[in-house]
């Protein structure tokens, strides 16, 4: 197989697996965001949902009100499936080089039983820390280009967790870059554990 | 020869790799896993910091008890939190790898139905 022909499937393949991750990650975040405003709906009170409301500066239209669940189900899965695209695009840019060791295959496969999927820990780190450092970057600029970063509180409370972030153009490069090293580190985790109980499986 | 061979294994790689499964269970366990620690480690954090006298500990993290009932801001909180964590993590690892599965298996019944039909089988 050429190589111009070999990078038409691989490439085919990625677009493929891309739109089902968005989907997978779209249904997830609708689901999330919905659920989380019916719950505090339903619990009632005073100020219903007075901090999750906030979530209206990035997405407009959504409110703690059973119209406004209905619309974090739209934004929500939005949201999701443009994560779940950035995220799956990151994490299949290494993959023509080491596609050899990303699979697992039963003993007793046949050739038409698919292989399992083993998770690089680095490749996923350049996914989701990628994803993670540009959602920082786009929501913090987005406070201060609409001129509310000095009232941002709640935002800057992220600088609890991420040292020497704030709401500002050069706190939200800072605030990035440890994120993209906190989530470098938890895709190591993640894949870790996942390849570690992939494999038990599989021998048992 | 060998050479078409190889091209033809490269070839029959990608695919196998397009339509590899994830493993649902590993994928539970492993997002579990780390939504338990990090739910445990954002609790942990702020009680180590503390916060002035005058002010309590983590108020807004704490407001997910509106979600996690019984969770708040204290070291029994963040094993409290460290359980919820995992339950979470184990649901978004289960629902990303069961809709990947689903996926594959719907579009690979769809393609092999339609080359069936139009004569390729």
């Amino acid at each position: 197989m050429p190589v111009k022909r070999e990078l038409q499937l691989l490439n085919a393949a990625i677009r493929t697996n891309t739109k089902i991750m968005a989907v997978a990650f779209g249904l997830l975040g609708g689901a999330i965001l919905w659920l989380s405003t019916v719950v505090l709906l339903i619990r009632g009170g005073e100020h219903v949902g007075a901090h999750l409301s906030l979530l209206s500066i990035f997405f407009p239209g959504y409110s703690v009100t059973w119209t406004g669940a209905w619309m974090g189900l739209v934004w929500g899965f939005v949201f999701g499936a443009l994560s779940g695209t950035i995220l799956y695009w990151g994490y299949a840019q290494t993959l023509r080089e080491h596609l050899t060791t990303r699979l697992l295959d039963a003993p007793a496969a046949t050739p038409l039983t698919p292989p399992t999927f083993l998770i690089s820990g680095n490749a996923l780190g350049v996914g989701l820390g990628g994803l993670m450092a540009l959602q920082l970057l786009l929501t913090t600029n987005w406070l201060v280009v609409r001129g509310t970063a000095a009232y941002s509180s709640n935002a800057a409370l992220l600088s609890h967790y991420l040292p020497g972030y704030t709401v500002s153009f050069s706190g939200s490069v800072i605030g990035a870059i440890e994120l993209f090293a906190v989530s470098f580190i938890v895709s190591h985790v993640l894949a870790a554990s996942y390849n570690f109980v992939a494999r038990v499986r599989m021998r048992a | 020869m060998t050479n078409r061979r190889a091209e033809l294994d490269r070839g029959d790689l990608i695919v196998r790799a397009a339509f590899a499964r994830l493993d649902v269970v590993a994928l539970a366990v492993a997002v579990g896993c780390v939504w338990a620690l990090g739910l445990w480690a954002a609790t942990a954090i702020l009680l180590v910091k503390g916060a002035p006298p005058d002010m309590g500990v983590g108020n807004h993290l704490a407001l997910l008890g509106h979600f996690l009932p019984g969770y708040t801001v204290s070291w029994p909180g963040s094993v409290l939190g460290l359980l919820y964590g995992f339950l979470i993590g184990v649901v978004i690892g289960t629902v990303v790898g069961a809709v990947w599965n689903l996926a594959h298996h719907i579009y690979l019944v769809l393609m092999v139905t339609r080359n069936y039909f139009a004569g390729d089988l």
